[in-house]
């Protein structure tokens, strides 16, 4: 039989095309602007070698954002996981309401983070918010603080937005992984005498690997890159003690440095590629294969 | 009702659950009834009624055509960046899938690089400019396209897996060249995903903030998300006006949502999975 060409390649020239012109092509002309004094102050934009970055190490603000952007995400991440797997196994069991447990839990996943954000500054507001109230109302005033204010609490204050955001998200994927797991390994642990937390410690936990990855990457590599949720609750403050990348270079953006701006991103798509690959690495090491 | 689920692991279970629903479901709702108070109830963020209901907060918000506006700019943007995605998606991940060589696999993971990599916003305006299309519509759907599309091929490749090579055949035994092949076998089969591709593109493009914030200077072409933005800019204390205006721009998308939400949902994590 004659072989004809029944999928051609040239399928993939139109999306490879728009994908590399407006998503390839400016990541890598912004690694060259980094290295340019390219501004909103002069038409003329000149090569400055490692100035950007040197400024930029010096700064010190650099070293604040990675360290909080660091902390969130790491803190975030944990906590995103845990809640979203509890969750699951909370849902998993066949509820009468199960349906209407998932669509309320996933249901801050669509709203935009940036009306997340708006939200979240009302609920924190230390006299009227909800939650002082609420705390208050449960006789716990002593931890009703200044949420978004206190350098102590600020931080905070935005893991616990994107907690109440984004948990839905992990849950929903668990849970699809907890679907795949056979019913009769269940079944067999049970009669070989595992209770329930063996159970779970010795065939779902591992047999969920490939959700595990899914979701710690997604996370991981979301709350690197969370922008809006901070730019509205703190604006990256008290003082720079929320600052993360992306209200780094929101900062150095609207101030015209736009040269500089695109050097703090490159460093931010350094740090995030680092991180990715290698928490790919890990965790595919520990998947198991059903 | 069997006697075992009466048991009170189970109902400790359930008002677990109902709790934490609560604690989902109340913002919202304290969104809802402050947007119909008046601005000194509003700014006490109380959960109760209004005592004086004032429908004129949303008259309010859609004073001005901003928010219509929006809905506008939102609309077609994503519309654009909906027809461009899909269609180009699914041509590539049909042939990334079937191939199934070394040079589409590279190329698939190029494209997946794309859903990790942060975007380069600033150099991107640079860019737009360059072509001539800062500050339009096209040049708004081409942006859209080119960051969803990573995740939509992700997507659809997934899906194609879904799809045996023998549906393929009936179409090569009446002797369909390629193009034919893919849209009157593979696409119309692609529909569940195609759906769901949608949706998430509406909701990404609807939601979206950092693109349209950093890409548009022009006003008129803002979408109802930093439509939201600036007029929180502008009414920062008037938080009846501010929930008011929260409340119109999310209630397209919480609507989709439950209407659709079998798509959104499943067709996530299917893709998810699947990868």
């Amino acid at each position: 039989m004659k072989r004809h060409v029944r999928y051609p390649l040239y399928f993939i020239a139109p999306a490879f095309a728009v994908y590399f012109a407006l998503f390839v092509f400016p990541a890598l002309s912004g690694f060259a602007y980094s290295f340019t004094d390219w501004s909103a102050y002069s038409e003329e934009t000149k090569w400055i070698g490692l100035d950007n970055y040197r400024q930029l190490f010096s700064e010190g603000v650099l070293g604040l954002a990675i360290k909080n952007t660091l902390l969130y995400a790491l803190v975030v991440t944990i906590f995103v996981n845990l809640f979203g797997l509890i969750l699951a196994l909370l849902l998993n069991r066949n509820s009468r309401l199960g349906k209407f447990y998932r669509t309320s839990f996933y249901t801050p996943v669509v709203i935009a983070p940036l009306i997340v954000g708006y939200l979240f500054t009302a609920i924190y507001n230390p006299e009227q918010g909800i939650l002082n109230e609420a705390l208050r109302f449960f006789g716990l005033g002593r931890f009703a603080v200044d949420w978004l204010n206190d350098s102590r609490y600020a931080l905070f204050s935005i893991m616990l937005t994107e907690l109440w955001r984004s948990s839905g998200f992990a849950m929903v994927i668990y849970l699809a992984g907890l679907k795949t797991i056979p019913q009769d390994l269940l079944e067999q642990a049970s009669v070989d005498g595992a209770g329930a937390f063996r159970k779970f410690r010795n065939v779902t936990f591992p047999l969920l690997a490939p959700s595990f990855t899914v979701n710690l990457l997604l996370t991981v590599i979301n709350s690197l890159k969370v922008f809006e949720t901070v730019l509205v609750l703190t604006n990256g403050g008290p003082g720079y003690d929320t600052e993360v990348f992306n209200t780094l270079i929101f900062r150095n953006f609207s101030r015209g440095n736009w040269g500089y701006a695109t050097a703090s991103g490159l460093v931010l798509t350094i740090i995030v590629s680092v991180i990715a690959v290698t928490f790919l690495r890990i965790l595919r090491k520990r998947e198991v294969e059903l | 009702m069997r006697l075992s689920s009466l048991r009170p692991r189970r109902i400790g279970r359930e008002a677990l659950l109902l709790a934490l629903v609560a604690v989902v479901v109340i913002p919202f709702y304290m969104i809802a009834v402050n947007s119909f108070k008046d601005v000194n109830e509003a700014a006490r963020f109380r959960l109760t009624l209004p005592s004086d209901w004032r429908f004129d907060n949303f008259k309010e918000v859609f004073s001005g055509g901003k928010i219509v506006k929006g809905y506008f700019n939102s609309a077609l943007i994503s519309l654009g960046a909906l027809v461009v995605t899909n269609l180009f998606a699914s041509l590539a991940s049909y042939s990334i899938q079937r191939n199934n060589n070394r040079l589409t696999n590279f190329l698939y993971y190029f494209f997946i690089v794309g859903l990790v990599m942060p975007v380069s916003l600033v150099p991107t305006i640079k860019l737009l400019m360059g072509l001539g299309i800062h500050n339009t519509y096209q040049g708004m759907i081409l942006y859209y396209s080119a960051v969803l599309l990573p995740f939509t091929i992700f997507l659809m490749t997934g899906y194609m897996k879904t799809l045996p090579r023998e549906l393929d055949e009936s179409g090569i035994i009446d002797g369909c060249g390629p193009l034919r092949l893919f849209f009157s076998i593979a696409l119309p089969l692609m529909q569940p995903v195609i759906v769901t591709a949608s949706l998430l593109t509406i909701v990404s493009v609807w939601n979206d903030f950092m693109g349209p914030f950093y890409l548009l200077t022009d006003g008129d072409k803002w979408t109802v998300t930093v439509s939201v933005y600036n007029y929180v800019g502008r009414y920062s204390s008037d938080w009846n006006l501010i929930f008011a205006d929260i409340l119109v721009v999310i209630l397209p998308v919480l609507i989709l949502y439950f209407l659709l939400q079998e798509y959104i949902v499943e067709g996530m994590t299917a893709g998810a999975m699947k990868g």
